[in-house]
């Protein structure tokens, strides 16, 4: 038994093994050294996970490349020295998610057959055999319930968009609307997972994990994969969103997605206490360094190594988040571009306006969350709130990326876990219906690196409840994300399980080349 | 017969047999095509299957009989060789003669037929019965009574293997395989690979896009060299000539266009076309097909309702050089300045990114210049927010094959900007938060490719996008 440095014990000279004592006491010696080392280890592997959520730089742990002398150990997963399979399109993506499922006959599947069906009851020939969710399946009719606002056609494209959308309607050119969008789960916690994960059982890593173990960071004083929760509002019907959704899974904890705060210090504990300058931290660090060198030299554990470089980053990460989040410098033209709203830190605006300064920086994956789409009643006062809370803030981005000539190589993704029944759930007034889960189709966009502009993708019926042409499985769609990164889906993977686990899942998924440009 | 020497006639009755027996032989081969005709209709499946061995076993009598000279030179100096000879040569028969019926086999099979097919053919069977006469011919020279004809007849074998062999490789991989990416000075040298002007009006939406389709996907199996299900696609005749199955485009009317129907049927479908795993048409040229169908294929047209294309083309991207012998000192850059190279995918030729984004201020011009031994091998660089300043243009100037660079945010002033006008591969420049001015620009226009050009606040750009969108209009149910 090595004596670990930073173990006080005096026993370890000893070779209780030969000591003339009976093999009870022996074993009972035995079975303490473990559990206090499974004790002393355990503490530290919580502060190890914690700070690793903390941090998501991918050049912290390797096992393979671990060496004690570097102090910033280059370290890169085997995955990137294969990735990019081919020249990627896009270095980096920034994902919408429309928590809740947004409804896509009342923003962009236009259904001009609907209106004149106003109160009829959806044939059953539509549903087929579908399993509807339990609080819908119970009505004892479906009304179908046709959408509140005009549709009118922007672009050269000539795309239909609802009158709820203005902003979105200026940028239709720029866009690639897939209708075609369907999952197979009908619930939000398993729709989400599959949306993120490409699995319905929570457990495995999302894409943005993926995304960090496969391709790595470009700015090492950021975190490669970051997180933005917008802020609730309390009258929309909102589900929620954790850090499930942003984990690695079954890879290593440093490609999990790093969260910053929508109010207060960003990231917590970041800035230096009071009394606590740059120069003692410097010093701290250092001290700690040693130690945990040593460490690494008695027990030869190479997340040791990945620690060292944790602190470092974090000490990175104390000047380069201020800087982030410092929006002091920005012109005025931003302000008139996503609005004052945009100052309130925690606004969906406001993390538009960070998910573009993190593409300016160089994070590889930026994903912003927005609830409250879950509109299963009230429609038709809810979903002018949250269009006008998203509507503006989405065309900024884009302009935005696309003005600063950062959209040419940025992937933007917009959408939510599944779509809306067509019929009312509940009842159906001239003012209000509601609108139930809705797997089989549902209206997403992406826009930037690799993907078409200007299109619509795919068709479905005059329902907006069946798919008619070029459906888009969640698989597909993930696939397609991937490959606009550069990826061949089917060969970023990793063994779990007994399985070369993989984001598109087991059945076979494919790349939908009518989106790529 | 009086020209033939005596001694070289036939002797004792086993060898009189032989000879009689290869006659009949061949006989019976020439006279296969006229007994199982290449109607270009399909046959039965097995003989598809069986014949579809035939590219896989053409390589072994190919082999054989490539193997046979060498080994009759070198019989000169080492005896034992041309003992093996013989027994090559009998392999090189037998496998000729059993690929030679695989080939027939997949061509009868599968319905092929066309001027390339055919010739391909007769090289086979000229080749099966030139191998199988130096096989009789051989004792004769071996034993001195005939010296020349063994090794003539074995010449003329030779020459036939490459010529069949050729047309089977235009067959496989289209006639222009060999002389595609032929460099152009020996292009011109051989004066191959030009292919001549055969299309029909110039300047037509046909000429212009659809052709071009049929060309790259197509006419390897449906054209002069192959005629399979006797149809042509290689010109607008041919096209709307259609096939065995009737006419393939019905102007006016795609639905009713077999050769729509069957690019379109679901991947996987025994009738999609390209057949055989081949690419599927993009959905773009898809598209193409069915509105110009629609609009009245015609041969004339030059523009259709509905379809723009973007004519734009890049200028053609220079091959970046390997650099897998420099990483190592490729990856200490990283370790000297702070800056990366980092490969733009897995593939050498796909080039390096020159990224300085976790650098910032410190990275300056100096540091720039050190990477100048890379340039070859560089075809990104971003220095957005870096210390660089004018004097970087120097370094920026040997970087031939720069296709993307970022300058955002950074002193440059533009006076420079000339320098860049070499790097006639520049798509991509990116001068946001800039000092440069809309003359400083002038005369990048010079660089053909350069089609994005960023200038986000900066003196050169127009007011910046910012104006609000009319109000939410509600319907009344």
């Amino acid at each position: 038994m090595k004596q670990h440095p930073l173990c006080t014990d005096t026993e370890q000279d000893l070779n209780v093994r030969a000591l003339p004592i009976p093999e009870e006491l022996k074993q009972e010696w035995a079975a303490l050294q473990t559990r206090r080392h499974f004790l002393g280890r355990a503490g530290k592997v919580m502060g190890w996970a914690a700070m690793a959520s903390l941090t998501g730089d991918h050049a912290l742990t390797s096992v393979a490349h671990a060496t004690v002398t570097s102090s910033t150990p280059k370290a890169i997963t085997p995955e990137q020295f294969k990735l990019p399979n081919f020249a990627p399109k896009a270095k980096r993506a920034i994902y919408l998610f429309m928590s809740g499922g947004p409804p896509q006959m009342d923003m962009l599947d236009y259904k001009p057959k609907l209106a004149a069906m106003y109160n009829q009851d959806m044939p059953d020939s539509v549903r087929g055999a579908q399993q509807l969710t339990g609080m819908s399946s119970g009505q004892a009719r479906f009304p179908i319930a046709p959408s509140h606002w005009a549709f009118k056609q922007h672009g050269k494209s000539g795309t239909w968009v609802s009158d709820l959308l203005p902003y979105t309607s200026k940028m239709v050119d720029h866009l690639t609307i897939i209708k075609t969008t369907n999952t197979d789960a009908i619930n939000h916690e398993p729709a989400i997972m599959l949306m993120n994960t490409g699995n319905m059982n929570s457990g495995k890593p999302c894409m943005g994990a993926w995304l960090s173990y496969g391709l790595g960071s470009m700015n090492n004083n950021l975190p490669t994969f970051m997180v933005l929760q917008s802020k609730l509002n309390p009258i929309e019907n909102n589900q929620p969103v954790s850090s499930r959704l942003w984990s690695s899974g079954f890879l290593s904890s440093e490609y999990a997605g790093v969260g910053l705060r929508s109010a207060g210090d960003p990231v917590l504990f970041l800035s230096d206490p009071a009394g606590v300058n740059r120069d003692v931290r410097r010093k701290m660090l250092d001290a700690v360094h040693q130690i945990n060198q040593q460490t690494y030299e008695e027990l030869g554990d190479p997340e040791t190594n990945s620690r060292i470089s944790q602190y470092e980053m974090a000490y990175r990460m104390q000047t380069s988040v201020p800087e982030l989040t410092d929006l002091s410098k920005e012109p005025k033209s931003t302000w008139d571009l996503y609005g004052s709203e945009a100052k309130v830190p925690g606004t969906f605006a406001y993390n538009c306006l960070m998910a573009r300064r993190m593409a300016e920086r160089g994070v590889r994956f930026t994903q912003v969350y927005k609830r409250g789409w879950d509109v299963h009643g009230n429609l038709p006062k809810l979903l002018p709130i949250l269009c006008q809370e998203t509507d503006r803030a989405c065309y900024a981005l884009i302009t935005d990326l696309q003005q600063r000539g950062l959209l040419d190589d940025t992937l933007v993704i917009w959408a939510g876990e599944f779509g809306r029944t067509v019929y009312s759930q509940g009842g159906l007034s001239e003012t209000d219906y509601g609108r139930d889960h809705h797997p089989r189709c549902f209206t997403t966009w992406m826009t930037g690196g690799g993907v078409k502009p200007g299109i619509t993708y795919g068709e479905t019926d005059d329902y907006s409840y069946n798919v008619v042409k070029d459906p888009v499985p969640v698989r597909d769609f993930n696939a397609t994300v991937l490959h606009c990164l550069g990826i061949d889906h089917n060969k970023l993977t990793f063994q779990s399980q007994g399985l070369d686990q993989k984001l598109t899942g087991t059945t076979p998924a494919n790349v939908v080349q009518g989106l790529l440009a | 017969m009086s020209v033939i020497d005596s001694k070289l006639l036939p002797k004792s009755p086993a060898t009189r047999t032989a000879w009689v027996m290869a006659l009949m032989f061949s006989v019976a081969l020439l006279l296969l095509p006229h007994i199982f005709k290449l109607d270009g209709k399909p046959h039965a499946n097995w003989q598809q299957f069986i014949g579809r061995f035939h590219p896989l076993i053409i390589h072994l009598p190919i082999g054989f009989i490539l193997l046979v000279p060498l080994l009759e030179v070198g019989g000169r100096w080492k005896p034992s060789l041309r003992e093996s000879a013989s027994l090559v040569l009998g392999l090189g028969f037998i496998s000729s003669l059993g690929a030679m019926t695989l080939g027939y086999l997949l061509a009868y099979g599968s319905g092929d037929s066309g001027a390339g097919v055919t010739r391909h053919m007769w090289g086979g069977i000229a080749l099966t019965i030139g191998v199988l006469l130096c096989l009789l011919v051989r004792p004769l020279w071996a034993s001195g009574a005939a010296p020349r004809l063994y090794p003539a007849l074995l010449g003329c074998v030779l020459l036939v293997l490459s010529w069949a062999a050729h047309q089977g490789g235009s067959l496989t991989h289209g006639s222009n395989y060999l002389t595609e990416s032929m460099p152009p000075l020996l292009k011109r040298w051989t004066r191959l690979g030009s292919s001549p002007a055969k299309a029909p009006v110039s300047g037509s939406f046909y000429a212009q896009h659809i052709n071009p389709i049929f060309d790259s996907n197509c006419v390897v199996c449906h054209g002069e060299n192959k005629v399979d299900g006797g149809l042509r696609l290689d010109s607008y005749e041919s096209l709307m000539e259609g096939g065995k199955d009737g006419t393939v485009i019905a102007a006016g009317a795609p639905d009713k266009s077999l050769l729509l129907t069957r690019v379109t049927l679901p991947k996987g479908h025994k009738k999609f076309m390209p057949s055989e795993g081949k690419p599927p048409l993009k959905p773009e040229q898809i598209e193409w097909i069915r509105a110009w169908v629609q609009q009245g294929a015609s041969s004339t047209a030059t523009s259709l309702a509905g379809i723009t294309i973007d004519e734009h083309k890049d200028v053609p991207l220079l091959p970046v050089g390997d650099y897998s012998a420099l990483m190592p000192e490729i990856e200490a850059m990283d370790s000297g300045t702070g800056a990366k190279l980092v490969q733009v995918s897995n593939k050498a030729s796909d080039g390096l990114i020159l990224r300085t984004i976790d650098v910032g201020k410190k990275f300056g011009d100096a540091q720039l210049a050190q990477f100048a031994k890379f340039a070859p091998y560089i075809v990104e660089v971003e220095l957005a927010r870096t210390g660089v300043t004018d004097a970087g243009f120097d370094t920026l100037s040997k970087f031939t094959h720069l296709r993307v660079l970022h300058l955002e945010d950074t002193a440059v002033t533009g006076n420079s900007l000339t320098k860049l006008i070499p790097l006639s591969q520049l798509t991509y420049l990116n001068l946001s938060g800039t000092k440069v001015t809309k003359a400083a620009l002038a005369p990048l226009e010079t660089i053909k490719g350069l089609h994005s050009i960023y200038l986000y606040d900066t003196p050169a750009q127009h007011a910046p996008i910012t104006d609000a969108a009319p109000p939410i209009e509600r319907k009344t149910l």
